[in-house]
């Protein structure tokens, strides 16, 4: 009740000061951009559940920026619909920089491609801060599978059951294009995140599954998972031995990959001191023992580059999945 | 067996906060066993919120306790005042309130209290063997057996609740067609979204259980007329004589292993194991004609088998990720906020949670021992508080909680309709467990369906071919043609007890 009381009587005195100043609006928000953050709190909207990578991401920078920019960061977590929720929650946010978003790549180079027209959030209604960093998917087989390379499948002598973690992932969609180009009659079996789909590889409920690295690396290294390829552009450098698609002859790169967005017509100034600020939290060894731990790949691009990067995924995946008369969402 | 991590699981117990939180929940679990109304699953769904701060293990630890300290709770007010704090307790006022009023309510209180030490602490260790052994083998559950499972479970909460069974088979189908709201899981297509990001990904558990649980019995409750309470609050001779203890040893044992079983099933649970415990005993006692009048057996055999069924119901949810029944949905929803999904790799992957919460409950079970004799008079007190003052504070706690869980407006809308929902159930006398059991289980339902006909290239007899399946699916049938068998039964019963 003291709190609402609060908030009223500064509310007023906002609105009170506000008049005062008349005219002379837009030179007071110019100044505010310059004197970002201001003392005032920023908030870090994550379109995933708490404890999922794209959350435990946003914390461990959310940690640095903190003591970079001297104010409160508070990661709140928004899940659904793959994030769509998050991002559409931020569309509508003032773009003083005091509200960003941690973005996820499927969402708006992947998720496109699996729901109706119109139904994506497109990117280009929002001004990107930086990239952030990479994920990789990995195909992998239950060992006692005896499945080892991709001519173990080509020989299964009967179609290939895939597990996906969900309908419109990066799992999928890659999976779908190895197969198609490879010639594989295959067919997509969708599980509801990660960890099931492992479960299901393990189990033997299906033949192989495409997973993000830092999910089925444990089980990697324990042996009880057999790495096929990895969908990486270049060799994963914590499996050294597995060849990526590309190599193996499929032109199908496909990975996870997270960036800081803010609402559209965020001021220069205050984009430029957020990526100086998570560009320092990106130095800090703290960040960088936690990508290592997490088998995640720096992708530290500013915002422009990022921007292309995803653009150029998007266009390149609508041409291949049409090429091989890809359907990502009414595949069955 | 592996017996380390079972110590490190003692370890994590024995924390002081661990300590302190199962201490919590043990208390709550009594309060709310001794109120009539509010019961088990209402308070965990209330709770749901405040456990997103807790560390996973004591959160699961506090909510464990709140679920078996009911158990003891609920048996204080049905043998006091035969007013049955908690469902499973109902057979317990038959014997329990007639001793009361032979001046032996301290008698039935102390052979309750030991009987549902001896029934729960049984149940614990038969868990702690059996759980890690389905866990073994529970790589081998894929889409067809867990679509049997949820087929099971469905079926059995719907056939064997307590009340009217058409109307259960209702209130299941309505949890059903609202476990397809949201994006198809298969093909990205809406389904009753009318366009909304909110409904994309389905309705949320949380909010439902907490409207319909929460909410829905505090407006229930409201409405109902609360007598004045005069209860004794002087008990005597809580300790059970010699012959008690051995008139009712047979109970307790028979009882401990009957809850366990009941427990496990899917749909089964403690209303259902004191039920039939108390019908064993009834039929094997040679003076049948002493149940209802004070037998001693008729309060431990209920008493027992209510703690040992409360759980056992942990071993679906912790092995396979199904939960048994509405309480342990709740769990099953308080899991899901910590990012845990309980299932096959759970004992495997987080054994401090598995075995933290599974050894707590030896601890839990000694606490509520010490504590439920003493403190009879404090928790009938408790009766006292009234209603008016009660229900607002509750109400405000839920509508809070709920924005807390995801941050979002649209979830406290939807406990405010689910909390509607829920009380005009009540009041047309349907029972909201079997909704909220078929909305979980009905997501798991069609998808792993859906998935097995992927994996048999749509050839149905799949299900059969497989060993697993193949039995839960024979067990189906036998399900669904038990209320046949059960009414043939009672009716060559009746003739020899007349």
């Amino acid at each position: 009740m003291a709190r609402t009381r609060t908030w009223i009587s500064s509310a007023l005195a906002a609105s009170l000061l506000l008049t005062a100043c008349g005219g002379n609006l837009g030179s007071g928000s110019d100044d505010e951009a310059a004197d970002f953050p201001d003392g005032k709190a920023i908030t870090v909207y994550v379109g995933q559940d708490p404890g999922g990578s794209t959350d435990l991401i946003a914390r461990a920078l959310a940690e640095e920026v903190k003591n970079e920019l001297d104010v409160a960061v508070t990661v709140e977590n928004k899940p659904g619909a793959n994030g769509a929720l998050a991002a559409q929650e931020l569309a509508g946010k003032t773009a003083d920089g005091h509200t960003l978003m941690i973005y996820n790549g499927s969402l708006a180079y992947i998720t496109p491609l699996a729901v109706p027209e119109g139904e994506a959030p497109d990117i280009a209604d929002y001004d990107i801060v930086t990239g952030i960093s990479q994920d990789d998917y990995v195909l992998v087989a239950a060992a006692d599978s005896g499945l080892k390379t991709m001519d173990d499948l080509k020989g299964l002598g009967k179609a290939v059951k895939f597990g996906t973690t969900g309908v419109g992932t990066g799992s999928q969609l890659s999976q779908e294009l190895l197969f198609a180009q490879a010639g594989i009659e295959s067919t997509a079996v969708p599980f509801d995140g990660g960890s099931p789909t492992l479960t299901a590889v393990l189990g033997g409920q299906v033949d192989v599954g495409s997973i993000q690295l830092g999910e089925a690396v444990e089980q990697i290294e324990a042996g009880e998972l057999t790495p096929i390829v990895t969908f990486a552009s270049e060799r994963v450098s914590y499996l050294p031995d597995t060849p990526t698609a590309v190599e193996a002859g499929y032109d199908a790169p496909v990975q996870q990959s997270r960036a800081v967005f803010a609402p559209k017509g965020t001021p220069t100034e205050v984009i430029d001191t957020l990526a100086d600020a998570f560009g320092k939290a990106f130095g800090a060894e703290s960040y960088q023992k936690f990508n290592e731990d997490n088998q995640l790949t720096p992708n530290e691009v500013d915002g422009e580059a990022l921007r292309q990067q995803w653009t150029e995924n998007l266009d390149s995946y609508r041409t291949v999945t049409e090429e091989h008369q890809i359907d990502l969402g009414g595949d069955q | 067996m592996d017996l380390a991590p079972v110590i490190d699981g003692f370890g994590v117990v024995l924390e002081p906060v661990n300590l302190l939180y199962c201490l919590i929940g043990v208390v709550i679990g009594m309060l709310v066993g001794v109120l009539p109304g509010l019961g088990p699953a209402a308070t965990i769904a209330i709770l749901l919120p405040i456990t997103f701060e807790i560390e996973a293990v004591s959160a699961v630890i506090m909510l464990a306790g709140i679920f078996y300290g009911a158990q003891y709770g609920g048996t204080i007010t049905s043998v006091l005042l035969r007013l049955p704090g908690e469902a499973s307790s109902v057979v317990t006022v038959f014997d329990g309130h007639a001793l009361a009023r032979q001046g032996r309510a301290g008698t039935a209180l102390g052979i309750a209290a030991i009987g549902s030490f001896v029934g729960g602490t049984v149940s614990v260790i038969a868990l702690s063997f059996l759980a890690p052994l389905v866990a073994s083998f529970a790589l081998d559950f894929g889409p067809p057996e867990y679509t049997a499972l949820a087929l099971l479970g469905i079926l059995l909460v719907s056939t064997i609740s307590s009340g009217s069974r058409l109307k259960a088979l209702i209130a299941a189908g309505l949890g059903l067609l609202l476990a397809v709201v949201g994006r198809d899981a298969f093909t990205g297509t809406e389904r009753f979204t009318f366009g909304s990001l909110d409904l994309a990904d389905g309705l949320d558990f949380v909010p439902i259980a907490m409207g319909l649980f929460g909410l829905g019995e505090i407006l229930h409750n409201l409405e109902q007329r609360h007598r004045a309470i005069h209860a004794p609050t002087e008990i005597h001779d809580v300790w059970p004589s010699r012959q008690d203890l051995k008139q009712s040893s047979g109970a307790i044992g028979r009882g401990s292993v009957l809850g366990f079983f009941l427990g496990i099933l899917p749909g089964g649970g403690a209303v259902m194991a004191s039920l039939a415990a108390y019908a064993v005993e009834k039929r094997r006692s040679q003076h049948p004609e002493r149940f209802g009048q004070g037998a001693v057996e008729g309060v431990a055999a209920p008493e027992t088998a209510n703690n040992a069924a409360a759980t056992s119901s942990f071993i679906p949810l912790l092995t396979l990720g199904i939960p048994a029944n509405a309480t342990m949905a709740v769990i099953f929803g308080a899991l899901l906020i910590q990012g845990i999904r309980p299932g096959p790799q759970l004992v495997e992957q987080n054994p401090e949670l598995f075995w933290g919460v599974v050894n707590s409950m030896y601890i839990g079970n000694v606490l509520l021992l010490i504590m439920s004799i003493p403190l009879v008079g404090l928790f009938v007190r408790i009766l006292r508080v009234r209603p008016a003052v009660l229900a607002p504070i509750t109400v405000l706690i839920t509508l809070i909680g709920a924005y807390t869980v995801n941050n979002s407006v649209f979830d406290i809308i939807l406990v405010i309709a689910f909390g509607a929902l829920g009380y005009l159930m009540k009041k047309a006398g349907f029972d909201p467990g079997p909704l909220v059991l078929a909305f979980v289980l009905g997501a798991l339902l069609e998808e792993s369906l859906r998935r097995s006909l992927l994996l048999f290239d749509g050839d149905p007899t799949g299900f059969l071919t497989r060993p697993i399946s193949g039995v839960l699916f024979l067990a189906l049938v036998i399900v669904a043609f038990l209320p046949a068998i059960r009414s043939l039964l009672s009716a060559r019963e009746k003739e020899p007890v007349g």
